[in-house]
């Protein structure tokens, strides 16, 4: 066990948990942020994708003891009222089915705006490795284009 | 107080009201008067509007993504004439349905989303808005002194034009409650409707998904919850001979280490009414580790020695063997006849085209992996869970805890993904299991995703025996089948596929036989129809090329003027691929119809026809340029819901072509997890577009979330075999040497 202090979404934890714990399961049982994923625990889906120091990591990957004084967003701090344009766009497109990759497919798309503004087709196809079993990757395609037309 | 109405069905149910929170509540209950059914006793409210103006709506089915909670509210919403921001859902109790039968189950059994159109239930939803809508104004026009016919609606609110004056309809929904129609009201024609066909709202959880609120099974939190991890038998069938709980009870968090026992299912104490019945929901012997986190508990687990008799199922130690097995049993040519005309001795004269096709057991792969959590005590139980059916799910409830049913609570959470994997709820039933063995305290019982992946309920193994001989112009004079299938059998597109439906083969011999093993398997979106449909039109198909005959022409000769609405979805199909124009050197075209879950019927169900264009390079690398999807399914109430059902469908059924297959090593499953089961991604997804000029009009609202999965695999292997002369006989395609191209 180890005092692992980090900022999750603006706000300081302090906890004391076992250095090798997933960061996804620090957030979801330790910390009550469920809004992040748990689909394959080997970094093959996606469903657990947060923003670690300003860039998109799977979460089930990422031991305790990697986020000691760091930076994590999370979905539920991706805006403060749901807002980021993505969000908006994922609502008004209908783009999720039962919704829980989504999350994890906003937190890759929200990194991808951030590192590359204006993405291709191409980009988002390459940079988005996220699964969603439901197929609903023409429209997180066609919203991840709207989101950058209208940046 | 409630008014009697029969329905379109002649079965009669009751509208009743009510004051609830100071406003109005309608239920319904079933003309049926069985004992026990009180009605009014208790209150089963379908559709509460308070004072605050919010209306909530109680759905009966869970809602697995494809929209079927928005809808029912939608429809509604059409005759309620409501402000759709108010519009709150919320899932049925289904202790509602047994305190007062009919309830819920009015035309309406709590069955999985695909019914949110279903004919019924649409009726019942439209019936209920609009005897609430009469309500309101009949209690606003006692409120202005006037006729009723001088009230009208507009998005929540009553409106006197006459005088200008207006309320909001929480404003009279106390009043509401007190009224008593003389009769209800009729509904709108469809032509009347100004939401249903026209507006495709967002799914009303969409913006708890996207700020991640929305609850999930997997997300649920009690006070004081504690997690279990579980091993069952990797030989489904086997069981836990031995375990050394010592060797990890001092590991940290460890609450408890034991073992599920199939024999130790206390049974229900009255007779169930579950929708599927229970044979299949049996336990699976298993450890199970209780620890205060689930990582916790998880590693104690990884860590357990356990030793296991696998059974009897070991037997199957590889894929071939199946395989060869299932070959012995068509070659006996025994199987039950249940489609017959004219001759039955195969003949021997024409051109013979001969074929056997294979199709694997696949997993689900439900995003979110099986969970539950509960709370056992003596005298209650309360679970939550993401079920794909709430009757289902509350009668294991009660068998596995024993209790009487009015101690259990079920409690619905979103589904992360069904596909009919949830449909069952044997895995409600290991979460009951545990928690009975650790009382009193909230317990999350989480599959990890490798423990989901090996202990499915997978779609049927089939393997199929084509045999057909042409006439002198090319078509089938006589076609005899046999499926033999490994599992879980549905005929659905098989027995009654369209070829025999249309009547132009004039020699039929369609049978079925089995060869069980101990794999269980189970619902997969579009059941055994998703295996027949890939091998009739792939059959279809070569006997098409072996009469040197265009293959949308064959079709259309084969289904004669049977159906006009199956042939305009080929031609339209056709069409859209550009059929007739010539191909681009090293590619090649493919089509496929089918229909789920009318293949036989010439106006019901959803027909799709998906045409789709492929290249293959010399190193084998396949290329789908192109994804083209014609379909009827008679009329639409959500335009963005049907796409979104078609897309998701087409992308369903070419991953379970292209890459889904389980692995039999000594009787387990051998896969584990997504670095061994292969998942489209972003960059695989080929341009497909979804037309809708075949769109019949026929007055029916048919589901559609599993005709498509059908019909795209054949297509790609016809295009595959048109681009090469490959032909390819069995899925998945990708395991035959044959690789995808990116984007």
């Amino acid at each position: 066990m180890e005092q692992l202090r980090f900022v999750l979404n603006g706000e300081e934890q302090q906890l004391e948990v076992d250095s090798e714990t997933p960061l996804l399961w620090v957030l979801r049982d330790h910390l009550g942020a469920t809004g992040t994923k748990y689909g394959c625990g080997i970094a093959q889906c996606g469903a657990c994708t947060v923003h670690l120091n300003g860039r998109a990591v799977r979460s089930c990957a990422v031991p305790a003891s990697a986020v000691q004084d760091a930076n994590v967003v999370t979905i539920e701090g991706l805006s403060s009222d749901g807002s980021h344009p993505l969000q908006t766009l994922w609502v008004e497109m209908n783009v999720g089915q039962c919704g829980y990759c989504q999350a994890g497919v906003l937190m890759a798309a929200a990194d991808l705006l951030q590192r590359i503004p204006e993405p291709t087709r191409e980009d988002i196809d390459r940079e988005i490795s996220n699964i969603c079993r439901c197929g609903s990757y023409p429209r997180i395609r066609a919203a991840v284009l709207a989101a950058a037309g209208a940046s | 107080m409630s008014t009697k109405i029969t329905s379109m069905n002649r079965r009669q149910f009751l509208v009743s009201s009510a004051v609830v929170a100071g406003g109005l509540s309608l239920q319904l209950h079933s003309g049926d008067t069985r004992a026990g059914h009180h009605l009014g006793a208790q209150l089963s409210p379908w559709l509460q509007i308070y004072p605050d103006d919010r209306i909530i709506v109680t759905v009966p089915t869970p809602e697995i993504g494809n929209g079927a909670t928005t809808q029912h509210a939608m429809n509604i919403a059409e005759e309620l004439e409501c402000d759709w921001d108010q519009v709150e859902l919320a899932y049925a109790d289904y202790r509602e349905e047994l305190r007062s039968p009919g309830s819920f189950a009015v035309g309406s059994i709590p069955f999985f989303s695909g019914h949110g159109t279903d004919h019924d239930r649409m009726f019942y939803a439209l019936q209920l808005g609009a005897s609430a809508r009469e309500r309101l104004k009949s209690a606003a026009a006692i409120r202005w002194a006037c006729a009723v016919a001088e009230v009208r609606v507009e998005n929540s609110v009553l409106i006197h034009d006459a005088s200008g004056r207006r309320l909001r309809y929480g404003e009279v929904a106390a009043d509401a409650a007190a009224i008593q129609l003389s009769e209800e009201p009729a509904i709108k024609t469809q032509a009347q409707w100004t939401r249903l066909g026209k507006l495709s709202p967002s799914k009303l959880q969409a913006v708890q998904v996207v700020r991640g609120t929305a609850t999930f099974g997997l997300d649920v939190q009690r006070p004081g919850m504690v997690y279990a991890a579980l091993k069952q038998s990797p030989v489904h069938g086997g069981q836990v001979v031995s375990f050394d709980a010592d060797a990890v009870r001092a590991m940290p968090g460890v609450r408890a280490v034991f073992t599920l026992d199939p024999n130790d299912t206390p049974g229900s104490p009255v007779p169930v009414q579950s929708t599927f019945g229970l044979a299949d929901t049996r336990l699976r012997s298993a450890v199970v580790v209780v620890a205060d986190h689930y990582w916790q508990a998880k590693k104690a687990l990884d860590a357990l020695p356990v030793t296991w008799d696998n059974g009897l199922g070991a037997f199957w130690r590889d894929n071939a063997l199946l395989q060869e097995r299932q070959e012995q049993v068509l070659q006996r040519e025994g199987g039950a006849v249940l489609t017959r005309a004219g001759a039955q001795q195969f003949p021997e004269k024409g051109q013979q085209v001969e074929a056997i096709y294979h199709t694997p057991f696949c997993e689900h792969a439900t995003l979110e992996p099986l969970n539950g959590t509960a709370l056992y005590r003596d005298d209650d139980l309360s679970v939550w869970h993401p079920a794909q059916d709430l009757a289902q799910a509350f009668w294991v409830a009660v068998d596995e805890s024993g209790l009487q049913p009015e101690q259990v609570r079920v409690h619905q959470t979103l589904v992360g993904g069904g596909f009919g994997r949830r449909s069952m709820s044997e895995d409600l039933r290991v979460v009951v299991a545990v928690a009975r063995q650790y009382p009193g305290v909230p317990v999350k019982v989480i599959w990890s995703r490798e423990e989901t992946t090996q202990q499915g309920a997978y779609r049927t193994a089939i393997s199929g025996r084509y045999r057909a001989a042409l006439g002198d112009d090319g078509m089938p004079a006589a076609l005899h089948a046999e499926a033999c299938f490994s599992g879980l059998q549905l005929n659905l597109g098989f027995t009654d596929m369209p070829y025999a439906a249309a009547g132009t083969i004039p020699s039929l011999r369609l049978s079925v036989s089995e060869l069980p093993t101990h794999i269980v398997t189970g619902a997969y979106r579009a059941p055994c129809f998703n295996s027949h449909a890939f091998m009739v039109e792939t059959f279809i198909d070569e006997c098409a090329v072996a009469a040197g005959q265009d293959p949308v022409d064959y079709r259309l000769r084969l289904l004669g003027d049977w159906s006009p609405a199956w042939s305009q979805c080929l031609r339209v199909a056709a069409e859209k691929i550009g059929w007739d124009t010539p191909v681009p050197a090293g590619h090649g075209r493919g089509i496929a119809i089918s229909n789920w879950p009318y293949s036989g019927s010439p106006d019901a169900g959803a027909t799709t026809c998906v045409a789709v264009e492929v290249s293959v390079s010399d190193d084998d690398v396949l290329t789908i340029h192109r994804i083209e999807c014609a379909f009827d399914c008679g009329r639409v109430v959500n335009r963005n819901a049907v796409e979104a059902q078609l897309e998701g469908g087409l992308i369903f059924g070419l991953n379970m072509t292209l890459n889904e297959g389980l692995t039999l090593r000594d009787g387990a499953i051998e896969e584990t997890n997504f670095h061994q089961l292969p998942m489209l991604t972003l960059k695989d997804i080929p341009p497909m577009t979804i037309h809708w000029e075949a769109l019949s009009g026929h007055d029916r609202f048919a589901i559609i979330g599993e005709a498509p999965v059908g019909s795209i695999g054949p297509a790609v292997g016809n295009a595959i075999f048109q681009a090469t002369g490959r032909r390819l006989r069995s899925t998945p395609f990708l395991r035959q040497g044959l690789t995808l191209a990116q984007s």
